[in-house]
C-alpha cells in the first residue's frame, strides 16, 4: 500500500511540475497583458492599404503598447479597408483628433498601428472612427520611389504612392 | 447470470459433443466427447502435444472449435458474448501451464487480484482470505516476494492459490504436478481433495503424473489422436487392458499412439536413400 | 516474418498495421469508461511513463535550448539582428522543437518500454491469465497506458520547452552577453498564447496520443517470443519517428 501512495504522491509531483511549466510559458513568453481584453473599447479606422496587418496585432501611442487590432474588414462600397482597434479602457483619455499609421518594426517586422496624440479636447469613446489615417508603407513602393527619385530628397516625402492619407471631412 | 436457466443437478457441469478444431492445418481434435459430473476431479491425460491444453481453452472460451458444442454450466460457450464469457468465467478457476503470476505485484497482490478485480471487500477480509489460501499452499512466508524470486515450484503454487482464491465451482489445473517436490505435490494433493470435499468444487486436471492422479482423480480420460481413447477409473486404465493405455501407461514407444510428430521418411531425410545417394 | 517485412508486400503490410491499429484504438476507447475503475494503474503508468521521463527531457531540453541559442546567434548576427533572439529561440521551441523533440524522446524512452512490457506480458500468458480471471486486459493493461501517455506527454513538452527557453537564456543572456531586458522583451512581444504556446499544447497532445498507441499497439500483437517482442521494441520506436514527423508537417500545415 504505502509503495502505491508513493507513486501517487510522485505522479502527482509531477503533474504540478509539468503545469508548473505550462504556467511559465503562458506567463513569461508571452506578454499575458495582451489579453486582458475585457475592458476595453472599439475605434475604428479606414485604410487605403494594410500591408501585412494581422489581427491582434499591437496598438501603440508612443511606442507604447495600448490594445491590439481587433479585426480587418474590406468597405465594400468604398473598396478600403476597415480596421478595428480594441483600445484598452485605462488609457481612455485620446483626443478624437488623432490619427492611426501603420508602422512596421524594424525592417522587416510585423506591422502595428501607431496612434499620433492630437489636440482636441474631446476625447474618443467606444465606436469612434479616427479620420486621420496613413497606410502601410509599402517596401516595394519605396525602393521604387527611391530609385525614380535617386537619392535626393526621398526622404522627405514617406508618404506612399496611392492617396491614402485622408483629408475628407477634416477634423 | 438470472437470465440462464437452471441447470439440473444431475447434469454435467462440462459437457462436450462433437468438437472438432484445426490449428495450423493440423486436426487437434476430431468430434471429441466428453463429459465432466459435478462434484467430480476428472484428470485428462495424454501424450504431449494431443491438445489437452487447447481443450481447457475451449472449456474456458479462450479458443473458439471449428465445430461442435461445449456446455458448462448450463451455457454454450462458444455462442457466448464476451460479457457472459466474463460472467461464466468468474466461477472458473484456472491454473496456467506456465503459472502466468503478474509480475507487476508481488505473491499476496497476485492471489488479492481476483479479489480486488470483482468484490468490494473490506481490506481486512481481503487480507484473511489472500493469507488462508497461502497457507493451504505453505507460502504465506513468501507474501512479499515477487514473481521473479519464486522458483517455478513456488509459482505453480502462487498461482493454484490465485485459481482457488474465489471458491470458483469448476478449477481447470493444467500440469499442476509439474516442478513440485515430494512434500509441496503430497499438499497440492491434499489441496485439490479437501477443495473438492469440502466445498463440492468440479475439478479437471491435465497431468502425466500417473501415481498422483490416482491418489486424488475419480476418472481419468485418455485422449490420444483427436479423441479420447480410453475412459475409466484410474486403477482400471492403468491395469491397461487397451492398446492405447498398455502403450501409454507402460510408456512405449511403439503402439496406436505415435511417440513421433508427424514427419516423413527419416533415412530419406538424412540423405541415405537407397542408391539415390 | 522480417523478410517479408523487408520484400514483398511491404505496403500491404503497412496498410493492414494501420487498419489494426485504428480498430486497437477504438477498442481503446470503448474500454475507457470501464477503465475509469483502475484510476490508480492509471496513475502509475502516469508515474513510469511521465515522471521517469523527466531526467532525460530536461537534460535534452537544457542542450536543445542552449545550441539553438547558439546557432540562432551565429546566423542573427549575419542580418545584425540578434535582440531578436529570445523570440526566435523560444518561438522554435514552442512550435516545432518541443513537441517533435519530446515526442521523439518519448518514444524511445517510455514507448519501446511500454511495447516491451506488455509484449512480455502477452509472451508469459499474463494477458491470457486477467482474460481467464474475467478482467479485461484492454481496459486494464492497454487504456491506463494510453492515458498516461496522453497525459504525459505535454506536460513533458511544457518541461521540455520551460528547460529550452532556460538553456537559451543561459547561452544568449549569460555568455553571448545579450541584454536580459531585449531578450526576454522581444519574446514576450512576438510570442502568442494560443498561436504558440497553446498550439504547440494540442500538438503534443496528438503526439502524445500517436506514440502511445503505436507503444501498446506493437506490444499487445507482438508474437508471444522473445525475437516478436524485440522487433515490436523496433517497430514502435521507427513508426513512431516516422508518424511524429509526417504528422507534425499535416499539423503544421494544416492547423497553425
Ligand atoms: N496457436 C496455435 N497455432 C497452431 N498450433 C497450435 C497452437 N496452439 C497449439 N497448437 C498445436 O496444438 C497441439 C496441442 O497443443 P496443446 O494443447 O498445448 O498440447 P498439450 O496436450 O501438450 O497441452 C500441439 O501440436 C501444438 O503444436
Ligand atoms: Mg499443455
Amino acid at each position: 500500500m504505502t509503495q502505491r501512495r508513493s507513486y501517487a504522491v510522485g505522479t502527482g509531483l509531477f503533474i504540478v511540475l509539468g503545469f508548473a511549466a505550462l504556467a511559465y510559458l503562458a506567463t513569461q513568453t508571452t506578454s499575458v497583458a495582451n489579453y486582458r481584453q475585457g475592458d476595453s473599447y472599439a475605434v475604428k479606422a479606414r485604410f487605403g492599404n494594410v500591408g501585412q496587418l494581422k489581427l491582434r496585432a499591437p496598438v501603440k501611442i508612443a511606442g507604447v503598447r495600448i490594445g491590439s487590432v481587433a479585426s480587418v474588414q474590406l468597405e465594400p462600397e468604398k473598396l478600403d479597408a476597415l480596421v478595428t482597434l480594441s483600445i484598452d479602457k485605462r488609457f481612455h483619455e485620446i483626443p478624437d483628433d488623432s490619427s492611426a499609421v501603420i508602422f512596421t518594426s524594424g525592417l522587416l517586422g510585423d506591422q502595428y498601428v501607431g496612434i499620433q496624440p492630437g489636440g482636441s479636447p474631446e476625447m474618443l469613446k467606444d465606436g469612434d472612427e479616427l479620420i486621420l489615417t496613413q497606410s502601410a508603407l509599402q517596401l516595394e513602393d519605396l525602393i521604387g520611389k527611391f530609385l525614380v527619385n535617386g537619392s535626393g530628397d526621398a526622404n522627405k516625402k514617406p508618404a506612399p504612392t496611392q492617396g491614402t492619407t485622408k483629408p475628407a471631412g477634416g477634423a | 447470470m438470472s437470465d440462464v436457466p437452471m441447470p439440473r443437478p444431475d447434469e454435467p457441469l462440462v459437457r462436450v459433443r462433437g468438437l472438432s478444431t484445426r490449428l495450423g492445418g493440423k486436426v487437434i481434435f476430431d468430434a471429441l466427447d466428453l463429459d465432466i459430473p459435478r462434484g467430480s476431479i476428472t484428470a485428462l491425460m495424454g501424450p504431449s502435444g494431443t491438445g489437452k491444453t487447447t481443450l481447457l481453452k475451449h472449456i474456458t472460451g479462450q479458443m473458439r472449435p471449428d465445430a461442435g458444442e461445449v456446455w458448462v454450466d448450463g451455457r454454450n460457450v462458444p455462442e457466448l458474448g464476451r460479457d457472459a464469457l466474463f460472467a461464466l468465467r468468474e466461477c472458473i478457476g484456472y491454473l496456467f501451464q506456465n503459472s502466468a503470476l503478474l509480475t507487476d505485484f508481488d505473491v499476496f497482490e497476485n492471489v488479492a487480484f481476483p479479489l480486488r478485480q470483482h468484490a468490494r471487500l473490506p481490506e481486512e477480509l481481503v487480507r484473511n482470505i489472500v493469507l488462508t489460501k497461502l497457507q493451504a499452499v505453505g507460502l504465506r512466508g513468501a507474501a512479499r516476494l515477487l514473481p521473479s524470486e519464486l522458483s517455478g515450484g513456488m509459482a505453480r503454487r502462487v498461482a493454484l492459490a490465485r485459481a482457488i482464491v474465489f471458491d470458483p465451482m469448476l478449477i481447470l489445473y493444467d500440469e499442476p504436478f509439474v516442478g513440485l517436490d515430494p512434500i509441496a505435490l503430497n499438499q497440492v494433493l491434499k489441496l485439490i481433495r479437501t477443495l473438492n470435499q469440502t466445498l463440492g468444487i468440479t475439478s479437471v486436471l491435465v497431468a502425466h503424473e500417473l501415481s498422483a492422479v490416482r491418489r486424488v482423480a475419480d476418472r481419468v480420460h485418455l485422449l490420444a489422436n483427436g479423441k479420447i481413447v480410453a475412459a475409466g477409473a484410474p486403477d482400471e486404465l492403468a491395469r491397461g487392458e487397451s492398446d492405447w493405455t498398455k502403450q501409454f501407461f507402460g510408456g512405449e514407444a511403439d503402439g496406436p499412439v505415435p511417440f513421433h510428430y508427424p514427419a516423413g521418411d527419416y533415412a530419406r531425410e538424412l540423405g541415405f536413400d537407397g542408391g539415390a545417394a | 516474418m522480417n523478410g517479408r517485412f523487408l520484400r514483398g508486400g511491404y505496403l500491404a503490410d503497412a496498410l493492414a498495421q494501420v487498419g489494426a491499429a485504428g480498430l486497437f484504438f477504438f477498442s481503446i476507447l470503448g474500454a475507457l469508461p470501464k477503465s475509469l475503475r483502475y484510476v490508480r494503474e492509471t496513475v502509475r503508468q502516469v508515474w513510469f511513463v511521465g515522471a521517469m521521463s523527466l531526467v532525460i527531457i530536461m537534460t535534452c531540453g537544457l542542450f536543445v535550448g542552449m545550441v539553438l541559442a547558439l546557432q540562432l546567434y551565429h546566423t542573427l548576427s549575419i542580418f545584425g539582428g540578434t535582440e531578436a533572439l529570445g523570440t526566435v529561440v523560444a518561438l522554435s521551441l514552442l512550435r516545432e522543437l518541443g513537441p517533435v523533440v519530446t515526442a521523439l524522446l518519448f518514444a524511445g524512452r517510455a514507448g519501446t518500454s511500454i511495447t516491451a512490457e506488455i509484449g512480455l506480458m502477452r509472451a508469459t500468458d499474463q494477458l491470457a491469465a486477467m482474460e481467464m480471471m474475467a478482467v479485461d486486459p484492454i481496459a486494464y493493461v492497454i487504456a491506463p497506458r494510453f492515458l498516461a501517455g496522453v497525459i504525459a506527454m505535454p506536460l513533458l513538452a511544457c518541461v521540455f520547452n520551460a528547460l529550452g527557453i532556460f538553456g537559451g537564456h543561459l547561452v544568449g543572456v549569460t555568455w553571448l552577453g545579450i541584454d536580459n531586458g531585449t531578450f526576454w522583451g522581444n519574446m514576450t512581444a512576438n510570442v502568442d498564447l494560443w498561436d504558440d504556446v497553446v498550439n504547440g499544447v494540442w500538438k503534443s497532445l496528438a503526439f502524445g496520443a500517436v506514440v502511445t498507441l503505436i507503444g501498446v499497439f506493437q506490444g499487445y500483437t507482438t508474437p508471444p517470443t522473445s525475437e516478436g517482442v524485440a522487433y515490436a521494441t523496433t517497430r514502435t520506436v521507427v513508426f513512431s519517428s516516422i508518424v511524429v514527423l509526417a504528422l507534425d508537417f499535416v499539423l503544421t500545415a494544416f492547423l497553425m
